[in-house]
């Protein structure tokens, strides 16, 4: 099959300039690859593997899972200035990163990772600035960052989330979780969470799902807004206090008399607020100091 | 010679070699024979245990910066000879290191404290009359004990934790204008910090018995010991 010549009147002028544009373009490219570095390493594991990542310098951190036993770290840097060390102990694995040269700009001294896990994986991972991004692990994890938000979705396990001011998001989760921040938000999204302890003095907290019965929620903020999203079916017992703030009771439909045979008042000098939704199986803490505590039914 | 009298000697000049009159006593003493054999089988045990185990140092500069902490000893005046002080405090590093330590034992101190008197304070509970379910605030109607200055002795050492902290940061940083973002969050968040303490004290001045900001005051300061040894940890491996 030939192409006439009505179609090269066409394509050419289309393509030539694209072409162009593109041998143009050849040498800048060739240098970006050169300038930043890839390192990509694989590591077999028999059980489930514990990988900890400390990363001094900044950058992201991204956390997915697949079904092979292997880990698999990919990381990326713009300039040699951060130097990565990886090393394996049967099912244990450490990456390091480290600054090398602490007079670079600052520019250069990040270190994106990003790890392949098999499902069950146990992750300790500390970091400075940059995202920390996790995604359908299942295995217990601690999370610390200073600056850096944290993301998690679709994991389980005992998580221990600590950061100085970056904020939390976390989607889908399910085990225990315990998260505090200075300055940092937390959004604890359709969790099926039984142990949940969140803590900020400045940030806001928004709990929006269900509380699972015998579960025990703690949620308090210094002077940021607690606010609870809770649904019909849902059973627990609620306490809410403040010292100076207000409690934003939207909820008093569903708020009822204590059942247990025991009526509690508040301390004697803050305001509180006490009830049960439905059977009050699950017990609900929730306190800010300055800020509102928020309650309300979702619709 | 009594089995008293063979006590005393046993406690003043140890049980080898006894008087010769002790000798003669144990010698005819079923009771004293056997609290020698005793004896003799623990030192011979004692003998077959491994030697002791040098803890490492960083044991002790936990352990001195505690009792600094707690104001049980003071830190060496500079009479004393370099030669003669530990080999540990001379080193910059190795001091920050104290340091870090003793913010941390700090905040395992609060967390302790916090915890205590979680356990030991008493909420109102008062048997269910089938009442309205909203408990609200009501004003102080008795006055309890009034506290002296909650966590005092916490608070000066992490202020003065936070003021020995400032060269060490500058020198880390090359200065707060060229400090990296995640420095400034630090010292953003330390200020956030301090401004919620004194918002928290400032209640409890107003206040004595409020258990919430008590409560906050508490997680304050365990915040603000664990940002000063993350500012410590940060100024040691930048340097």
């Amino acid at each position: 099959m030939t192409v006439g010549p009505a179609m090269r009147k066409i394509f050419l002028p289309a393509i030539l300039p694209v072409f162009g544009a593109g041998m143009l373009l050849l040498p800048v490219m060739s240098f970006a690859a050169n300038a930043g570095q890839k390192i990509e390493k694989h590591f077999t594991v028999k059980g489930r593997p514990v990988v900890m990542i400390q990363n001094v310098a900044d950058g992201r951190i991204e956390v997915k899972s697949w079904k092979n036993s292997e880990v698999v770290v990919t990381a990326s840097q713009p300039s040699d200035k951060v130097g990565l060390d990886m090393e394996q102990a049967d099912d244990r694995i450490d990456v390091i990163a480290n600054i090398l040269d602490t007079s670079a700009p600052q520019a250069e001294l990040s270190e994106n990772i990003q790890l392949t896990v098999p499902e069950q994986t146990e992750l300790q991972i500390k970091t400075q600035t940059g995202l920390i991004y996790v995604e359908q692990v299942t295995g217990d994890m601690k999370l610390e960052s200073i600056a850096g938000d944290v993301h998690l979705k679709e994991v389980s396990g005992y998580i221990i989330v600590h950061t100085t001011g970056g904020s939390f998001v976390c989607t889908q989760c399910s085990g225990k979780l315990d998260f505090n921040t200075i300055s940092g938000s937390a959004q604890i999204l359709q969790p099926s969470l039984k142990n949940v302890n969140l803590i900020t003095t400045t940030g806001n907290i928004l709990f929006d799902g269900d509380f699972i019965r015998t579960g025990i929620y703690t949620m308090k903020s210094g002077r940021g807004l607690v606010e609870v999203r809770f649904s019909g079916t849902d059973s627990f017992d609620l306490n809410a206090q403040t010292s100076s703030g207000t409690v934003d009771n939207r909820a008093e439909a569903f708020l009822k008399p204590d059942t247990h045979g025991l009526r509690r008042s508040a301390s004697k000098y803050a305001k509180g607020l006490f009830g049960t939704v439905g059977n009050g199986l699950a017990k609900v803490e929730l306190s800010s100091f300055s800020g509102t505590v928020r309650i309300l039914k979702r619709d | 010679m009594q089995c008293r009298d063979v006590a005393q000697a046993i406690e003043r000049d140890g049980f080898a070699p006894l008087p010769e009159a002790a000798r003669g006593h144990v010698a005819g003493c079923a009771a004293c024979s056997s609290l020698l054999a005793d004896f003799e089988s623990i030192v011979a045990a004692a003998t077959q245990l491994p030697s002791e185990v040098e803890p490492p140092s960083r044991v002790w500069v936990a352990l001195r910066a505690q009792l600094e902490a707690e104001k049980i000893i003071r830190e060496p005046q500079s009479a004393v000879p370099a030669e003669k002080t530990s080999r540990w405090w001379h080193s910059f590093g190795q001091l920050i290191r104290g340091r870090v330590l003793a913010v941390s034992a700090i905040a395992i101190g609060m967390v302790f404290a916090a915890g205590y008197f979680q356990m030991t304070r008493r909420e109102p509970l008062t048997a269910a009359v089938g009442t309205t379910p909203i408990a609200t605030t009501s004003q102080p109607v008795a006055a309890e004990p009034v506290a002296a200055e909650p966590f005092a002795a916490a608070a000066l050492s992490l202020d003065q934790e936070e003021q020995s902290l400032a060269p060490v940061q500058t020198v880390s940083t090359g200065g707060v204008a060229n400090a990296s973002p995640v420095d400034n969050s630090l010292r953003e968040n330390l200020t956030t910090l301090n401004a919620f303490i004194k918002e928290c004290r400032k209640r409890l001045q107003e206040d004595p018995n409020d258990q919430v900001a008590r409560d906050y005051l508490a997680a304050a300061y365990q915040q603000k010991a664990e940002i000063l040894a993350a500012m410590m940890e940060r100024g040691r491996s930048v340097n």
